[in-house]
């Protein structure tokens, strides 16, 4: 427990910040690449195929994960906004920053595999049903974050100012969920749950589990990845982004 | 004895205060007369534009009265939002209450009760009109007003919030509706599905205690994420 906590202290610098994550990229890019791969092998050509929906279910192998991520990354972009506002740690708000984009591409990725899977099931692109229609508005929210941020010629107004969107969004998600879903529905209701029956073979499983994986790591890879690149450009003053600078003319 | 302390200077209470927020919003309102006529003479030029589009004929147009009536009042008020806290912020007076002894949340809450007063209340008395226009049934005309009466609080409070947020911006009103309009969806719901199961001879009390629970939750939590919306800002 006592070097996870010095870990998480260590993480609130950014120099700090800098270098360990610069050792993780790798293994998170690798892992990533790896599992998704791995998971779209097995649920395109290992799962068993759906005696109704056919080939068409396959789509869910990329669509099940992506509406899972967008709302994951939507919770951690809340979270990471709720550091910033309190202890105003200049990491939380860069990975808030750049959770934003990452999140939004899930999100709009979940709506056109959805669109797409729609069309052959029943018979039309878009129904306004609730998980639909909630999922648009989580898009909404994301690109709110994202306007938001570039609104400010500040990037540290802009960024405290996102938080607080982030957090008023994650608030309201809940209840922007639940009266949505106040009109029924035809989209099918959740097939996985944690506890209780399955309703879904481990055979067909198995390839959205591998891919909630991957794709988390790819998440972990992104968004590390563009934090580093927003602290290098809000910290381009300072002694240790000069330090990095000079490191890497050496190389060059 | 020559008492050496000044004098304390008379405290002045928080409730006057607010008071006399309120007061000077109103009244700069009701002197300038935009604020409050514009978003009406908005909504009327709106729905006239519906019969024009859709054909006049009553039976359609009663079908899509409570969204319209509904719609209407939430892009009229957010016409108006962006003005809540810009002008403060322009002539100084934004700071001021920052300053005050009265607590920033409590303010905010004043000047989203001046917001509401010029405009969420002729919306909803004007409302009428609009349903007229649109032929809802007049049994549903009840629903309507209390549905309204509930509603335009909460848009007037997480405006508040929005505008709030958009200050310092000098071109924030696009940023704004994107802001508020997911916020408010859920008041869109039941507010429209509140007149139309009026109009279908079904009880609403349903959703006009799901908008009064709405307007409890805002009123709790919004002053203080505005007023930590314009802390931020004013840094």
């Amino acid at each position: 427990m006592n070097r996870l906590v010095k870990l998480y202290h260590q993480l609130g610098s950014p120099p700090t910040f800098y270098r360990i994550t610069g050792k993780w990229l790798p293994w998170l890019l690798g892992g990533a690449l790896v599992l998704m791969f791995w998971g779209l092998y097995d649920g395109l050509f290992v799962a068993p195929i759906d005696y109704q929906q056919r080939e068409s279910f396959k789509i869910s192998y990329i669509h099940v994960p992506a509406a899972w991520m967008s709302m994951f990354i939507y919770l951690a972009m809340g979270i990471a906004g709720f550091m910033a506002l309190v202890w105003r740690m200049k990491v939380a708000e860069a990975i808030l920053i750049a959770s934003a984009p990452v999140g939004a591409i899930f999100t709009l990725l979940a709506l056109l595999t959805g669109s797409l899977w729609g069309k052959p099931m029943w018979g039309t692109w878009w129904d306004w049903d609730a998980r639909m229609t909630s999922e648009l508005i989580l898009l909404f929210l994301y690109i709110g974050v994202m306007a938001t941020y570039n609104a400010y010629d500040d990037p540290r107004k802009g960024a405290r100012v996102a938080a607080l969107v982030a957090v008023i969004g994650l608030v309201n998600l809940p209840i922007i969920h639940f009266s949505v879903q106040w009109w029924s529905t035809i989209h099918q209701a959740s097939t996985v749950s944690l506890f209780g029956k399955q309703h879904i073979p481990w055979s067909m499983l198995r390839g959205w589990l591998i891919m909630a994986v991957g794709t988390k790591l790819y998440y972990g890879y992104s968004v590390l990845k563009r934090a580093r690149l927003l602290l290098l450009e809000t910290e381009k003053n300072t002694a240790w982004v000069q330090k990095i600078i000079e490191q890497e003319c050496r190389h060059a | 004895m020559i008492h050496l302390m000044p004098q304390k200077p008379e405290k002045l209470k928080t409730t006057v205060m607010l008071a006399a927020l309120i007061q000077r919003d109103v009244l700069i309102g009701l002197r300038q007369k935009s604020q409050i006529y514009q978003p009406l003479v908005f909504q009327l030029l709106v729905v006239t534009m519906f019969p024009l589009g859709l054909g006049a004929g009553a039976k359609t147009l009663a079908a899509i009265a409570p969204a319209v009536i509904w719609v209407l009042a939430l892009l009229a008020s957010l016409l108006t939002l962006d003005h809540i806290f810009k002008v403060d912020h322009e002539d100084g007076s934004l700071e001021t209450y920052v300053l005050s002894p009265v607590p920033l949340p409590a303010s905010v809450l004043a000047k989203a009760g001046a917001h509401w007063l010029l405009t969420g209340l002729p919306l909803t008395l004007f409302s009428p009109i609009i349903a007229a226009l649109m032929h809802l049934p007049e049994s549903a005309f009840g629903t309507m007003l209390i549905s309204l009466l509930l509603g335009t609080p909460t848009m007037s409070l997480i405006g508040s919030m929005g505008s709030a947020l958009t200050i310092s911006l000098k071109h924030g009103g696009l940023l704004l509706t994107v802001l508020v309009m997911p916020l408010l969806a859920p008041v869109l719901i039941f507010g429209a599905s509140a007149i139309l199961e009026s109009t279908l001879g079904n009880p609403a009390s349903g959703q006009l205690l799901a908008l009064t629970a709405l307007l409890v939750f805002s009123l709790t939590l919004v002053p203080f994420a505005a007023a930590t919306a314009i802390r931020i800002n004013l840094e």
